[in-house]
């Protein structure tokens, strides 16, 4: 990708992706005016234009807006690295060492090059979107269950395909019944049951937030609902650092070799 | 008593808020017991043995993240009942 010269254009595009998300955000909520506040209607997600049998959500929106940040974010900061960094750097290095520290303590490897782009990509993700919604205008995609059922769907997939390709096909599929062959029923339903806990964790956490939040607006406006909100960032990080622990745990346990 | 005329939208929306007070109070005491189990004997084991601290301390972790989802799932079923109910449609007929 060649380089972009001028910083300017890179928060033009930012800003523009942005508006549009605050734009459709507004455009697309209940359709008449309530007489009274209704919740139901605000936390559910509303197609904005439909593109032939699929509809474009607000959360679509969102989450383009917040991968656009993201990429900018990432392409900005690892533009000049230097040997003595600066203080955005140091502060990227130390989460992603704090990473690599999980994936080191949990999974059991010294080389956690293969592991490092999916956990790293899951934790940055829930984290960000986690708290885009204090952003004025926008709101966090997490609450549409569509979100975490899709992060839990590439855990669900990434666990075997590590372990494949970490062990081979045989040995993988052999540690499934590996103390004793009744762990085979045992071992299906886990996995099934793992990537439903770790959507419904996410999801209820965070819409669970969002209901209060929505509920002390109906009470006060302005100054009831920013203690939830501030108790709402602290959540919305340490959910986001219970999905990696929880992935590389799951990684672990089809990579780690049984004693 | 008129069982045919009794308002029985009405009493649906109390008895789901009445269910959903001890619901609650149910759902969020027996993860809390479950967590205190967990962190005695997380506390006992690093007193007992203070080297192997680091890797009690991220079992500990792990467990007490599984157990708060319990608690988790709980609320958000009794939010759920509660503001966004999506049987009420059906149930409720003047809205």
């Amino acid at each position: 990708m060649k380089r972009i010269n001028n910083p300017l254009t890179l928060v033009l595009l930012v800003a523009v992706v942005i508006g549009l998300a605050v734009v459709s955000n507004l455009l697309s909520g209940p359709a008449d005016e309530a007489e009274e506040p209704d919740v139901a209607a605000e936390i559910a997600p509303c197609p904005v234009f439909t593109v032939g049998p699929l509809e474009v959500t607000t959360t679509i929106i969102n989450t383009w807006a917040m991968m656009l940040l993201l990429g900018a974010g990432a392409y900005v900061a690892g533009r000049n690295l230097k040997l003595h960094p600066g203080p955005i750097q140091n502060l990227l290095e130390w989460i992603i060492e704090a990473i690599e520290k999980l994936i080191r303590e949990m999974v059991g490897v010294e080389d956690t090059t293969i592991f490092l782009p999916v956990v790293g990509t899951l934790a940055f993700f829930i984290g960000v979107a986690n708290l885009i919604g204090l952003i004025p205008g926008l709101r966090c995609p997490t609450p549409d269950i569509n979100t975490p059922l899709a992060l839990a769907l590439v855990v669900f997939f990434s666990v075997p395909y590590f372990g494949i390709r970490t062990r081979g096909v045989w040995r993988y599929l052999k540690h499934y019944v590996e103390p004793i062959f009744l762990m085979l029923p045992i071992e299906i339903a886990s996995e099934i049951a793992r990537t439903f806990s770790l959507t419904f964790r996410l999801f209820g956490n965070i819409l669970g937030e969002e209901i209060i939040i929505s509920i002390l607006f109906i009470v006060m406006p302005l100054f009831v609902p920013v203690p939830m909100m501030l108790f709402s960032i602290f959540t919305g990080l340490l959910q986001a650092y219970i999905f990696a622990l929880l992935t590389c745990v799951y990684i672990g346990g089809a990579v780690k070799a049984h004693k | 008593m008129d069982w045919n005329n009794l308002p029985w939208d009405k009493i649906f929306i109390v008895l789901t808020v009445l269910i959903s007070g001890p619901g609650v109070i149910v759902g969020i005491v027996v993860p809390a017991i479950g967590q205190m189990i967990v962190a005695t004997s997380g506390l006992k084991a690093i007193a007992r043995q203070p080297e192997a601290g680091d890797r009690i301390n991220s079992i500990v972790l792990l467990s007490l993240a599984m157990l708060e989802s319990l608690a988790i799932y709980v609320l958000a079923v009794v939010l759920i009942l509660i503001f966004a109910n999506p049987m009420i449609k059906y149930i409720v007929n003047l809205e």
